[in-house]
């Protein structure tokens, strides 16, 4: 169980990634639009309830992600580059509302919605995907932009459309996440995300920017992280092992994944191209 | 279209261009590079915007903003570097962008893909990726995705660039087919014998204007030779003989591993006299390109031996290769051969640049850079509008002159040309394959690939065969037979 709730946030950020990636649009500002979706939820919550919190949480990540789509695909601006204004502004940004007006919200116990109702979303969504990827008309052309935007366009196919509506997935995808995440804790704390967007991200490309392989990752970094939070402290073999080494643990099956799954490539071609 | 003007910056592609093609038939335009005929298709298609000029389409004037309102007007295009993309599946390439519903129906649409392929007489694995499919198969994909989108109208440009003969001319059976069915076929090619066998009427463009347009029958080779370049052509070098110069380049059992680990190239032996061009011919993907990479010095040989005038290439890297003498025109001049966003200044020097006179101590010479680049453009006449201007202002043609200018220019010792003439014209392949001949009677070997095998007749002194990672020599006295050597290359004897 513990395993689920570790992953959940993982699998919408990830899926988020998708819809924007395979668009061809590179996004690692998964981790600032969560982030900035987590604060929101927090101080809307106890004004207007755990649905009207996720919401307004999703309306301001969807706009962090259209931002990323207004200054990488309008103004052509690089797309890392643009990814890391956004983390950064959410970082800042986020510190900053939260020091003004969260006095109240700091307390704890914020009102959600139950962990079942994101736990199902963060299930289905994989399989959904799936089904838009290879059955729809919007499904392949965002693969078909993704691979190649010059050659989609002599197809009739406006690059900048499509990646506009996989921002907007993007943007309420990650919105979810930033969600759970205090829904999860019940408090929102300054830099709550830690890392878990680019997790996020490294699962999607473990999976090879496919929607159930990322599925997959994320439960496998979930797992690892579950197994960090109950051995933290306990002795194996009579070896005592750091709690530094357990919290390194997903970050290094990370890297070991990687190099293990580089030989075969599977990078949408057309990443980061217009 | 009428009137239509483009200008790119300070250069005028094409100056108030008439284009008249009649319903049914196949109209071929023709001219040198930098003509304007893509600007001209592209204008047609939507994917440029003419500066002045109207459009008329069956009588009604009609202004296409993007590729899309040209696609759904009835009009489909062909480009030269294919609109495949690599990752989809054929039926996905298909389809793509004329879905027809928001949820895909994958079995109709497989239905009716297979329906159009068997009228036009093509066989396809639906399902397969589009990566697997071979250049002709990549072209005949791209037919069926006009007819998928029912064109009316259909541009191809250059669609035998890639293919072998016996494909060229299987497409041109479908075209005639096509057109008799009451298909609209605008062809743009350089190659004459295509419009004069399978064309209606012709249109000449030279330097972006229009120059005339004939009725094929009343026209000769000749004449459109005449009109494209605007004056008599040179008539083409004699061969030469070749002095029996001593071996240059000496490939012994030559082995290389492939991208996918089988083997590429299967025990290559071949030798070039200093002075000789060698041709060799076959069809895209026999091992060319493999072998090029590996004398060059991109891939280590798993077996074999190179030498270059007694010297071992063993162990030396691509650049002490250069330095000796090694140039090449590559393949692919988008990701070998120049930096797009680099200007003519400096892609003059890539892959040069520690030769003299670039080189100047550790830095790069800029004066004598700049003089190099001018003298690499004026070689074969490359068409710019200043050299600091980036590499991909230029039209396709005028970076392959470059290209190939770049590798003759420092007394080269062996060169690879892979395709040299590749999107040229008549008179620029002429140039280029002058360039090559200059350079081989100053002692250097030319080792040519080409997928045209008269090309390859015409311009080189001998000629082998490439066929499944192998190389074929034809027996003594055939080395310039069609015929033995067209069956080298299917691989029978």
């Amino acid at each position: 169980m513990l395993t689920i709730a570790l992953s959940a946030p993982l699998i919408l950020a990830a899926m988020g990634g998708f819809t924007s990636e395979r668009g061809g649009v590179i996004n690692i500002a998964l981790e600032g639009m969560m982030l900035t979706a987590a604060c929101v939820d927090a101080l809307a919550a106890p004004k207007f309830g755990p649905v009207g919190g996720l919401l307004i949480a999703i309306v301001a990540a969807t706009s962090m992600s259209l931002l990323h789509w207004l200054v990488t695909q309008v103004y052509r601006i690089d797309h890392v580059i643009s990814g890391m204004a956004i983390n950064a502004v959410a970082a800042g940004g986020t510190n900053f509302l939260f020091l003004k007006f969260g006095d109240e919200a700091r307390k704890g116990n914020l009102p959600s919605l139950p962990s079942w109702f994101f736990y199902t979303i963060a299930f289905v969504a994989p399989v959904l995907l799936l089904f838009y990827a290879r059955q729809t008309k919007g499904g392949l052309r965002l693969l078909a932009v993704g691979s190649d935007p010059d050659k989609a366009r002599l197809m009739g196919v406006q690059p900048i459309r499509v990646r506009f509506f996989g921002l907007l997935a993007t943007g309420v995808f990650t919105g979810i996440a930033g969600v759970e995440l205090v829904a999860y804790t019940g408090v929102f704390t300054d830099n709550m995300t830690a890392g878990r967007g680019y997790i996020a991200l490294a699962a999607l490309i473990l999976g090879g920017w496919r929607a159930v392989p990322a599925l997959l990752a994320c439960l496998a970094f979930g797992f690892f992280s579950a197994i960090q939070v109950q051995l933290q402290g306990t002795a194996i073999l009579g070896v005592h092992v750091p709690t530094e080494l357990w919290a390194a643990l997903p970050y290094l099956v990370t890297i070991i994944a990687l190099a293990g799954f580089l030989g075969k490539n599977r990078t949408p071609a057309g990443l980061g191209r217009h | 279209m009428k009137g239509i003007t483009k200008c790119f910056g300070a250069v005028t592609a094409l100056d108030s261009v008439d284009l008249d093609v009649a319903a049914g038939g196949i109209h071929a335009v023709v001219g040198e590079n930098g003509a304007g005929k893509t600007t001209l298709m592209r204008v047609l298609y939507g994917a440029l915007h003419a500066d002045e000029g109207s459009l008329e389409l069956d009588g009604k004037p009609v202004r296409f903003g993007s590729s899309r309102e040209a696609i759904q007007a009835g009009v489909g295009m062909v480009s030269q570097h294919y609109g495949i993309i690599p990752a989809l599946t054929c039926l996905q390439n298909l389809i793509l962008g004329a879905e027809g519903g928001t949820i895909l129906n994958i079995k109709a649409a497989a239905q009716r893909a297979e329906a159009l392929a068997k009228r036009m007489g093509f066989q396809f694995d639906w399902n397969s990726d589009a990566s697997t499919l071979s250049p002709a198969g990549a072209q005949k994909l791209e037919i069926l995705k006009l007819l998928w989108r029912e064109a009316r109208i259909m541009i191809l440009d250059e669609p035998t660039a890639m293919l072998s003969p016996a494909d060229a001319s299987a497409l041109f059976e479908s075209l005639d087919r096509l057109a008799a069915d009451g298909a609209t076929i605008i062809l743009v090619t350089h190659r004459l014998p295509e419009v004069l066998e399978h064309c209606n009427r012709v249109t000449i463009l030279r330097g972006g204007k229009r120059i005339d347009e004939k009725a094929v029958a009343d026209t000769t080779g000749s004449e459109l030779a005449q009109l494209i370049v605007g004056g008599a052509l040179d008539k083409p070098t004699t061969h030469r003989q070749i002095s029996d110069g001593k071996t240059a380049l000496q490939i012994t059992d030559l082995s290389v591993k492939g991208s996918r680990g089988d083997l590429a190239l299967k025990g290559i032996g071949v030798s070039v006299r200093s002075g000789e061009i060698l041709g060799i011919a076959g069809v895209d993907g026999s091992g060319q390109r493999e072998l090029f990479h590996a004398i060059a010095g991109l891939v280590k040989p798993t077996e074999g031996n190179i030498t270059l005038d007694g010297v071992d290439f063993a162990g030396l890297s691509a650049a002490d290769r250069i330095e000796q003498g090694v140039r090449v025109i590559a393949e692919d001049r988008h990701e070998e051969g120049v930096v797009e966003e680099w200007s003519l200044d400096e892609n003059a020097a890539l892959g040069l640049q520690r030769l003299s006179p670039f080189a100047k101590g550790g830095t790069v010479d800029s004066t004598a850079r700049h003089a190099m680049a001018q003298k690499i453009a004026e070689r074969f006449s490359t068409k710019h509008g200043g050299l600091n201007l980036p590499m991909a202002s230029l039209s396709g043609g005028n970076q392959q002159r470059f290209v190939a200018a770049r590798a003759l220019c420092l007394a080269p010792k062996l060169l690879l040309a892979f395709q040299p003439a590749r999107g040229l014209d008549l008179k620029g392949t002429q140039q280029v394959y002058d360039g090559i001949r200059a350079a081989c009677a100053e002692g250097a070997a030319a080792l040519v690939v080409s997928f045209d095998l008269d090309e390859l007749l015409e311009q080189c002194d001998r000629l082998v065969a490439m066929n499944g990672g192998k190389l074929l020599e034809p027996l003594d006295g055939q080395s310039k037979d069609r015929d033995a050597i067209g069956r080298l290359m299917v691989g029978a004897h």
